[in-house]
């Protein structure tokens, strides 16, 4: 029996008689090093670790990565065909405002907004034909996360964590940074009924000192030597407490814990300092806080943190309701640092096993917004049959379109994603697969995909 | 014990067993019995096993059988459990005659008599609910059970250890030995109050030889107010209780709803019985006859069970998970996949809470209320009028300002001082920053910029060509503020006038005009307030004046207007009074109506009508309609019937899951085929019948558990037990608890260092350092949920949480190795011993620390243990408690 097997076979609910048998029947290397153990995938993987950049709020397609000569033919016309309901009240076409160019090899169009990433985008895979089930942000943000509208399930980093342990026993597993919160906040990185241990480690990259960025890794009143008298006193005490109760496994994984911890210490500051870089580095990363989170993303990943999972900011920046013009400015903003991050992973051998994923909640109509306008009638609202996701690094096929929107950008037609299926196919480059990485809670089975996803294999290189 | 089957199997193995007679005997009923309530319809694990076709297609796994051939057939390796995967059927092997009958009809054959057309044909329309579902387990009704005969008859003190030993026997298994008695009373202490036993009364009990000791521990315990915080806080785990609810980025706050967790807690220290602490969280608006001054029914609070969680939808599957263990939830889209809970029952429940509705009930006199109210009121009133006033004089300022746009262009061009041309000083000064940065989001400064650009390149500007450029533009800007002004008009008018406009929802749904937007862009440069939105953060516009900035445009009279509006807002804002209290409750709606099944969950696909009545599977035959207003109290009372198969057995196995970790049925929320199966059925039933006969009472409950050897025994480990039972499903020993839950850990560490504040009830805390309340009245928070409570596994409050987690790992050391919280209580405990140790010496210390935190004498090793430490440490009692509190000792329960 397997630890995975183990963990569905303890039963609903993880109780005490549950983890005491996982505990007892697990190895006993495993018992030390806990949860977070490295555990076997179910197959050869092509990646070891995801880096999900959520630009959170909704990232426009049509003015991005899905160019549409067709809207601006038809620019101020009513969509043809019927009525389309959308989440407020949507007006006529509307063109983007910015100029596509063919890049790279492969020639595919990127818009002038996103210079940096057009000039990479032969490592980019474009999945054009997303698309979710719920118009307002809260469902979909989950369903993107979690794969399920409503709170509760455990996001895709608390899934690859219980399903594959984490490579660095001294970080914690799965770590989510933003400066504050995305909408929904820890909901978007909660573990729900699997152990907590899976639970995303929130770090806001908003904070410039490393000791601040992980809760009390720092003691302020003792020095190293004094602490680690201290730590040598407690298992001294554990030892004695359990030679009194005789053979008790479960409590020596806490025991085992306080080691780790001890290491941690060192280990996640370290990580977080970014002065550890060379100016030139970071100059290319410039110092806004999504430009740091995606150089604290680089070096957690080098560390082997199993998913680090980075907000664009704050609420919901990429939310262009009154104005799409202001894409150019948050597209400004993401673009340098990501580019830079590609360049990062390649140039530590990292970009070939290690999964970028770059995208939003959904996208926007490719008609202009008349109304709930507080300033200005130039924005795009919600759209959630079509929207765009990119795709890099470990086995992924670079400078290639997958999928497509109708002529106007609005619905996926052809290869159509959605969010189960692009959650089955990271699991599968993961070396997981998305049926068999069940866990039993309240008498059922569940998985990330629910009871859907079907691995996307065009895209697989 | 499978060879012994087999055998037997062997020695009927030769009989004819190809015959009808044969299969309808010894095979049809084994199969029905066993088999068919999963492997029918439900089609769990894709198997269905009412034909041979079916046997033969088998599931997931491939055939279940082979004819001819029983040792190759999956069917027999189940049902033998020797398979490495199937043991079936889950609730216990089968008779031995019922194994040999199977294998002898798979070697002859597996032949399956065909059975006569039904001579009525099936309505595939209507849901009908089959026999064998009506027969599972859980739906029948409690029975309460003779305790069965065991062979050690000097173990059992209570009729539950004669349950528990007698399925340990069956086994082979035997209890290990009883906990010893301090042990005993530090499980005791935290099962029902969630903070360990204070030193005297370890050394009470200890002292107290008599039999009937700890039953007055028990009693004790029950009868302290610390129980219900303890248990009530599991009963807010299921009902998903928060002082908020899920917002964007914070808590839209329930000011009120802890008044429903105190009523929690009460009940439980009052030993409500459970059948009113059921029906009133359902129902209690019409439940009591109104009393008190407020006219408010009696258990009104429980309402808050509902009125905090989110909708008919959430009522529904909430209550049933709760109260009956089912998972009607599941029905909402289709028939239920495996319990018999038709959709059309789903929307028969969701609409009795459909017809019902959350309502703010006052705690206090209409007059209080309304005077309240009143006031609120007139704030908000003030408060757009200054808005008004303010907008209204900033927008005059702004279009007279706009009218000198050349001027303020020609001043700026000349380097001009603004007294000189009559110009307002920072609006010139604003102008100049503006004109500095030559990006601009429209064009229509171009020339300008152009000119500027020249001029700063060496070359002569003419000046008239300077004039005619700055008329221009201001021409431009004029004709602009016109078009938006016609415009503003009209969306005005769109939106329904100054009301629509103040609403949010009417602004987010009326189609408006807006200027072209290269045009909006020079307007708002110009004109806009400052605003950030969507990672835009406009500073204001250069000719824009707020309610900070006005003040110098007006007149005198203007002025004292104003300053009049302000002094009137500030003083009604100080006459408010603290909100008046109320409760979250419900009330039945004035039309109550059924509903229609909406088609795979679809609200615009509906089907037929779905009447407010009970499930049809808890009803004897077709459930009544429920008559009275939206039905609830009718729900209430079914739900909270002792005829209701569910609902005390529920409840005996949450209490019994506390009280040893695992329930008798592991799915506590799941009483459904593919929940467990009870361990000890006929345990759970006793215990069922005990409770609906002691009026419901959950103290008596727990006090017929905890007075059981089996609660009593020890957690030692036995090789010979775990080599047949390593889970301890059957009861051999107690489980340890490796970890306290949150609030029971974060409780102790007061506690032990005398810092605990025990006060009862009242309003949420945030948890700070400075927070010594039991954790149960901190501030629980839908979007923000407390860190160092969720590290340590408290449950999340979007969702009933039936079971609290246990895990361990680095993050919750680094909590105890370095929070400020745990050195406050190290220092706070180091005091205490300091204490004792000046009235003795530093071993007395010591041994205070030890009574404290473990409730027992430190062992000389351990005291040398410290004593070196110590010694090492130059004598930081700090660093040792904290290394106490750190140890796996104090936050165990042995």
């Amino acid at each position: 029996m397997n630890r995975r097997e183990l963990l569905r076979t303890a039963g609903a609910g993880f109780g005490m008689a549950g983890l005491s048998s996982l505990l007892q029947a697990a190895s006993k290397t495993e018992t030390a090093s806990g949860a977070l153990a490295v555990k076997a995938p179910h197959f050869t993987p092509k990646a070891k670790r995801v880096i999900f950049i959520f630009l959170n709020g909704g990232m426009s397609q049509v003015d991005t990565f899905d160019p549409k000569p067709m809207l601006a033919k038809h620019h101020g016309e009513p969509m043809p065909g019927p009525k389309i309901k959308t989440d407020r009240a949507s007006g006529s076409l509307m063109r983007s405002p910015f100029e596509f160019r063919k890049r790279g090899q492969s020639g595919l169009e990127v818009s002038e907004i996103f210079p940096q990433l057009g000039a990479r985008i032969d490592d980019l895979c474009v999945i054009r034909s997303m698309y979710s089930d719920n118009g307002n942000h809260g469902p979909s943000l989950l369903l993107m996360n979690s794969g399920h509208g409503l709170a509760g399930r455990p996001s895709m980093g608390s899934w690859l964590t219980y399903g594959l342990g984490t490579e660095n026993q001294n970080l914690p597993g799965f770590v989510a940074l933003c400066p504050g919160y995305p909408v929904l906040g820890p909901q978007l990185w909660d573990s729900a009924f699997l152990p907590s241990s899976y639970q995303g480690a929130y770090i806001r990259n908003s904070e410039r000192e490393p000791e601040k960025l992980v809760r009390n890794v720092r003691n302020k009143d003792l020095t190293l030597a004094e602490q680690e008298r201290q730590l040598s006193l407690v298992g001294k005490l554990n030892e004695s407490y359990l030679s009194q109760i005789g053979h008790q496994p479960q409590l020596e994984a806490s025991i085992a814990s306080m080691e780790v911890a001890f290491r941690m210490q060192m280990e996640a500051p370290d990580v977080l300092d970014l002065t550890k870089e060379s100016e030139a580095t970071r100059a290319r990363y410039g110092d806004s806080d999504f430009g740091r989170g995606c150089l604290m993303s680089l070096r957690l990943a080098e560390r082997g943190v199993r998913m680090v999972q980075l907000y664009f900011g704050n609420f919901q920046p990429w939310d262009s309701h009154d104005d799409i013009r202001v894409h150019a400015k948050l597209a400004e903003a993401a673009d340098g640092p990501i580019a830079a991050l590609l360049d990062d992973l390649k140039a530590r051998g990292l970009f070939k096993d290690t999964i970028v994923i770059i995208g939003s909640e959904f996208g926007r109509t490719p008609m202009i917004q008349n109304s709930g306008l507080e300033r200005v009638g130039n924005g795009r609202d919600h759209n959630v049959p079509g929207y765009t996701t990119l795709l890099a690094g470990g086995g992924i096929k670079g400078g290639m379109a997958y999928g497509a929107t109708d002529d106007f950008g609005f619905k996926a037609v052809e290869n159509r994603v959605h969010p189960h299926d692009l959650h089955a196919t990271i699991l599968h480059l993961m070396g997981l697969d998305h049926k068999r990485l069940t866990y039993r809670y309240s008498g059922r089975d569940f998985r990330l995909t629910d009871v859907a996803g079907e691995v996307i294999q065009p895209i697989i290189a | 014990m499978w060879r012994q089957i087999t055998l037997a199997a062997c020695a009927s193995g030769l009989l004819i067993a190809a015959d009808a007679d044969f299969f309808e005997t010894r095979v049809r009923p084994v199969l029905a019995k066993n088999c068919y309530s999963c492997h029918t319809g439900s089609r769990l694990g894709g198997l269905q096993l009412d034909s041979r076709e079916g046997l033969l297609k088998g599931g997931n796994s491939g055939p279940a059988i082979v004819p001819g051939d029983p040792e190759k057939s999956l069917l027999m390796q189940a049902v033998l459990r020797v398979h490495e995967k199937f043991k079936m059927p889950p609730q216990g092997p089968l008779e031995p005659t019922e194994v040999a009958g199977l294998k002898a009809w798979i070697k002859s054959g597996a032949e399956w008599p065909v059975a006569p057309e039904p001579a009525v044909p099936v309505d595939a329309s209507v849901y009908t609910i089959r026999p064998e579902q009506r027969a599972f387990w859980a739906f029948q009704p409690v029975k309460k059970q003779p305790p069965p005969a065991v062979k050690n008859v000097a173990w059992p003190k209570s009729t539950i250890d004669r349950f528990v030993l007698a399925a340990l026997e069956q086994r082979d298994l035997s209890p290990v030995g009883p906990a010893e008695k301090r042990d005993l009373l530090r499980r005791a202490t935290f099962d029902l109050t969630g903070l360990p036993p204070a030193p005297e009364e370890v050394d009470a009990f200890l002292a107290d030889p008599s039999p009937g000791s700890f039953a007055k521990v028990v009693d004790r315990l029950l009868a302290s107010a610390h129980y219900g915080e303890r248990w009530g806080r599991y009963w807010l785990d299921l009902a998903r209780y928060s002082d908020g609810d899920l917002g964007a980025s914070k808590d839209t706050p329930y000011a009120n709803a802890y008044r429903y967790r105190d009523w929690v807690i009460n009940a439980f220290n009052a030993d409500l019985p459970y059948d009113v602490f059921v029906k009133a969280q359902i129902a209690a608006d019409l439940m009591d006859p109104k009393d008190g001054p407020n006219q408010v029914p009696k258990h009104l609070a429980a309402l808050g069970f509902h009125a905090l969680g989110h909708g008919a939808d959430d009522q529904v599957d909430v209550s049933t998970r709760v109260f009956l263990g089912l998972t009607v939830g599941c029905a909402k889209c289709h028939d239920h996949k495996y319990d018999p809970i038709p959709t059309k029952d789903y929307y028969s429940l969701r609409g009795v809470f459909k017809s019902s509705e959350v309502r703010e009930y006052p705690l206090a006199s209409e007059a209080e209320v309304n005077a309240y109210k009143a006031i609120q009121k007139q704030i908000e009133e003030k408060k757009f009028e200054i808005e008004d006033f303010v907008k209204k004089h900033g927008d005059e300022v702004s279009d007279v300002l706009a009218t000198k746009t050349a001027s303020y262009l020609l001043a700026a061009w000349n380097g001009d001082p603004a007294d000189k041309s009559g110009l307002d000083a920072e609006t010139l000064q604003r102008w100049q920053s503006y004109l500095k940065d030559p990006r601009k989001d429209h064009p229509f400064l171009k020339p300008w910029l152009d000119l500027m650009e020249r001029r700063a390149r060496g070359e002569t500007v003419p000046m008239d060509q300077v004039r005619k450029t700055a008329e221009d533009f201001q021409t431009f800007v004029l004709a602009m503020n016109a078009e938006k002004k016609g415009m503003d008009d009209r969306n005005y008018v769109a939106m329904g006038g100054a009301k629509g406009v103040r609403d949010e929802r009417t602004r987010q749904y009326t189609n408006l005009e807006s200027l072209e937007i290269v045009k909006y862009y020079l307007w708002r440069d110009l004109a806009s307030d400052p605003y950030k939105k969507d990672f835009v953060d406009f500073k204001g516009g250069v000719y824009h004046h707020g309610a900070k900035q006005i003040d110098r445009f007006l007149p005198p009279l203007l002025q004292e207007h104003l300053a009049a509006l302000r002094a009137d807002q500030d003083r009604l804002q100080k006459s408010l009074p603290k909100q008046y209290p109320f409760l979250h409750a419900v009330r039945d709606s004035a039309k109550p109506a059924n509903g229609k099944v909406e088609i795979r969950g679809e609200p615009a696909n509906l089907g037929e009508e779905a009447p407010r009545r009970f499930l049809a599977i808890l009803s004897p035959g077709e459930p009544a309609p429920f008559t009275k207003g939206s039905g609830r109290l009718e729900l209430a009372e079914a739900i909270a019937s002792p005829d209701n198969p569910l609902t005390a057995r529920v409840m005996v196995n949450r209490v019994w899951q506390l009280h040893f970790g695992e329930g008798i049925v592991r799915t506590t929320a799941n009483f459904g085929l593919i929940g467990d199966r009870p361990t000890h059925p006929e345990l759970l039933d006793y215990l069922s019948a005990r409770f609906i006969e002691s009026g419901w009472s959950v103290k008596a409950l727990h006090r017929e558990i905890m007075l059981s050897s089996t609660y009593g025994l020890s957690t030692r480990h036995s090789e010979k037990n775990y080599a047949v039972d390593a889970a301890n499903r059957y009861l051999w020993r107690a489980n340890l608890r490796p970890r306290l839950d949150a609030e029971a850990l974060r409780d102790s560490l007061l506690a032990v260092a005398g810092t605990l504040d025990r006060t009862v009830g009242g309003e949420p805390v945030p948890f700070d350092d400075k927070n010594r309340r039991r954790s149960v009245y901190g501030l629980v928070s839908r979007t923000n949920p407390d860190e160092t409570l969720a590290l340590f596994d408290f449950p999340n409050p979007n969702n009933t949480s039936e079971q609290r987690m246990v895990t361990v790992g680095p993050m919750q050391r680094l909590f105890f190795l370095n929070s400020s919280f745990v050195a406050q209580q190290s220092r706070m405990l180091a005091e205490k011993m300091t204490a004792e140790r000046l009235r003795g010496d530093d071993k007395a210390g010591i041994r205070e620390a030890y009574r404290l935190l473990f409730s027992r004498d430190p062992l000389d090793s351990e005291v040398t243990i410290g004593l070196e430490f110590l010694q090492k440490s130059g004598g930081s009692w700090p660093q040792y408690a904290q290394a106490l509190l750190s140890s796996s000792e104090f936050s165990s329960v042995n």
